[in-house]
């Protein structure tokens, strides 16, 4: 990998990660989605939880049984608490950060007080975790702002520690709604960055993470599972919906992520794409990486995971953050799933087919939603 | 790996000595209702966010758009403790009563819609933050925006805040917050430029 051995003398920054809980359409935990991941195992089948008669497409990616948001969301951040390490008074001051999408129940409730209803208390009573100060609703960025949010907090002293959680779980309203807006895929398949892709599918994704001040894990002497080398945001005041064409937004993200890690281009052995299977973002999205990562766009091994897990919504950034976190540690890339033949305006380095073994020092987790809204998380290898 | 300092790369602002370079809210004598936005219906709540912005960011940059220098360097903070109550009704309206769901509906049906409205309209290109904050409604967003300028991905933000119905109607706040001084420069480069 060019540069790698000078990039290896950079220190990263000053956040590790110490804790990941996951669930998704796999099952709970982290070796079940990782397994999918790799092998390019879609979980995509006829949704089961309501009736999709009346709907233009029929797909989606669901956990088994009867999941319920704020019983799963417990699950994974008790593991991830317990993966840190964290005793009870380590978790009774941590700050939580969460992500949610609109609750189906608020919404038909008159006294409702918010969109998303009582997730948020109902959280902190079930794990001794405070209550989160605020919901992160920035759409498919929510949980990956919030993941930022948490390492300017930590980096600038304001906490030592903060787990960030989200979740969504596939139900019918957002299925309907989707499928209005016509944008779920109608074959049933995601087909990240290629020919013939029809758009996206919903699926579930609850994950959380635990993010400390590398001074504070290592005086706890916990080894960090990762470093959060850097983060980059931004908008492209473009459209209501829409990325630029050009993909200025999501490229300044990617480049303000490289420049506060002080890592050049060359040096990123991995991106799990934002690659959420629509046919403008996703050419927008190869387009960001072209003005960002300069030739080494085409070189870069990448793959959108959206395509095995699909779309989480507010929680899809934590679920693709968690899975690179997984990815980086394993040496092993995921496949790029649902690939049917090249798409000139998406040329890029896609892993395909099988699984690919790798040492990756440092790897991109890029996302981006309506309003132009864009997200890039820097992970380096512990 | 070694920890290094806070912020490698970057030089750390102090948000600490942010000024509110302008200030609107709603309601607003002598308006009383909310001016519509093209293709945004049913919900007030895109429309208050919209004209929050819009008589906010007027006092400070005249007509639409900001100068490019500063709009770049411009994040867009929308808080709101209710969200938007009224299209996630509309919505649930149309699954319990089994009819289609509007195209229209969904692309409203996250706040980064009226969001990006108002950032391509005024060419504000900084990080977009759309929350639900559970107290502190004004604070806690200002606390995103600190957030975001602390961090270097912004020099500004316009920070709204828009909540709907109850008692009292649709409120909202919206401020401009940024370096007191604030002029356009092109100078301005931070860890968001490319």
């Amino acid at each position: 990998m060019p540069g790698m051995a000078d990039s290896r003398t950079r220190a990263p920054g000053s956040v590790v990660v110490t804790g990941i809980g996951v669930t998704s359409a796999f099952g709970r935990g982290t070796e079940p989605l990782l397994a999918a991941a790799l092998s390019g195992r879609p979980a995509f089948g006829q949704a089961r939880r309501f009736s999709v008669e009346r709907r233009r497409a029929k797909a989606a990616a669901e956990l088994a049984g009867a999941p319920v948001l704020a019983g799963e969301l417990a699950v994974v951040i008790d593991a991830a608490c317990d993966m840190a390490g964290l005793r009870d008074a380590e978790r009774g001051s941590a700050t939580l950060l969460l992500a949610l999408h609109t609750d189906a129940a608020a919404a038909r409730e008159a006294g409702a007080s918010s969109v998303t209803g009582n997730a948020a208390v109902a959280v902190a009573e079930r794990t001794g975790l405070p209550q989160a100060p605020r919901v992160y609703a920035t759409a498919c960025v929510a949980a990956s702002t919030a993941i930022a949010d948490a390492a300017v907090m930590i980096e600038s002293g304001r906490a030592d520690r903060v787990v960030v959680a989200a979740g969504y779980l596939v139900d019918e309203d957002s299925f309907a709604l989707f499928d209005g807006g016509r944008v779920l895929a109608r074959d049933g398949q995601v087909r990240p960055f290629s020919s013939g892709r029809q758009g996206l599918l919903l699926g579930d994704g609850v994950a959380a993470v635990v993010l400390e001040s590398a001074a504070v894990a290592r005086r706890r002497s916990v080894d960090p599972l990762v470093w959060l080398a850097g983060w980059g945001r931004a908008g492209d005041a473009y459209h209501v919906c829409q990325p630029c064409p050009d993909g200025s937004g999501l490229g300044r993200a990617i480049g303000a992520a490289l420049r506060r890690a002080r890592v050049d281009p060359a040096d990123i052995g991995y991106v799990n794409a934002n690659g959420s299977g629509t046919s403008y973002a996703d050419s927008s999205e190869a387009a960001a990486l072209r003005r960002s990562l300069g030739p080494h766009a085409g070189e870069v091994p990448v793959s959108s995971t959206k395509s095995v897990h699909g779309h989480a919504l507010e929680a899809s950034a934590l679920l693709e953050f968690v899975l690179t976190v997984l990815v980086v540690r394993a040496g092993c890339l995921p496949v790029n799933a649902g690939f049917l033949a090249p798409d000139e305006e998406c040329r890029l380095n896609l892993v395909l087919g099988s699984p690919r073994e790798t040492r990756c020092d440092y790897a991109l987790s890029l996302n981006a939603a309506f309003g132009g809204a864009s997200t890039a998380l820097l992970v380096a290898a512990a | 790996m070694n920890a290094t300092p806070a912020l490698r790369g970057v030089r750390p602002r102090d948000a600490g000595t942010l000024t509110v370079l302008a200030r609107a809210q709603w309601p607003a004598e002598p308006r009383t209702v909310l001016p519509g936005v093209p293709g945004f219906i049913i919900s007030s709540f895109s429309p208050l966010a919209a004209e929050l912005a819009e008589q906010c960011l007027r006092q400070h940059f005249g007509d639409p758009p900001a100068d490019a220098g500063r709009g770049a360097r411009t994040a867009v903070v929308l808080a709101s403790t209710t969200g938007d109550m009224a299209t996630a009704a509309a919505i649930a309206s149309a699954v319990d009563q089994g009819r289609a769901v509007p195209p229209l509906l969904f692309y409203q049906s996250n706040p980064n819609a009226v969001v990006g409205h108002i950032a391509a309209r005024w060419g504000l290109a900084g990080p977009v933050v759309c929350t639900i904050p559970a107290a502190r409604g004004l604070a806690d967003a200002m606390d995103s925006a600190a957030l975001l300028i602390e961090g270097a991905e912004a020099d500004a933000a316009l920070v709204l805040l828009a909540d709907q119905g109850g008692l009292h109607g649709d409120r909202g706040v919206a401020m401009l917050v940024g370096p007191d001084g604030w002029v356009p420069s092109a100078g301005s480069r931070g860890i968001s430029d490319e």
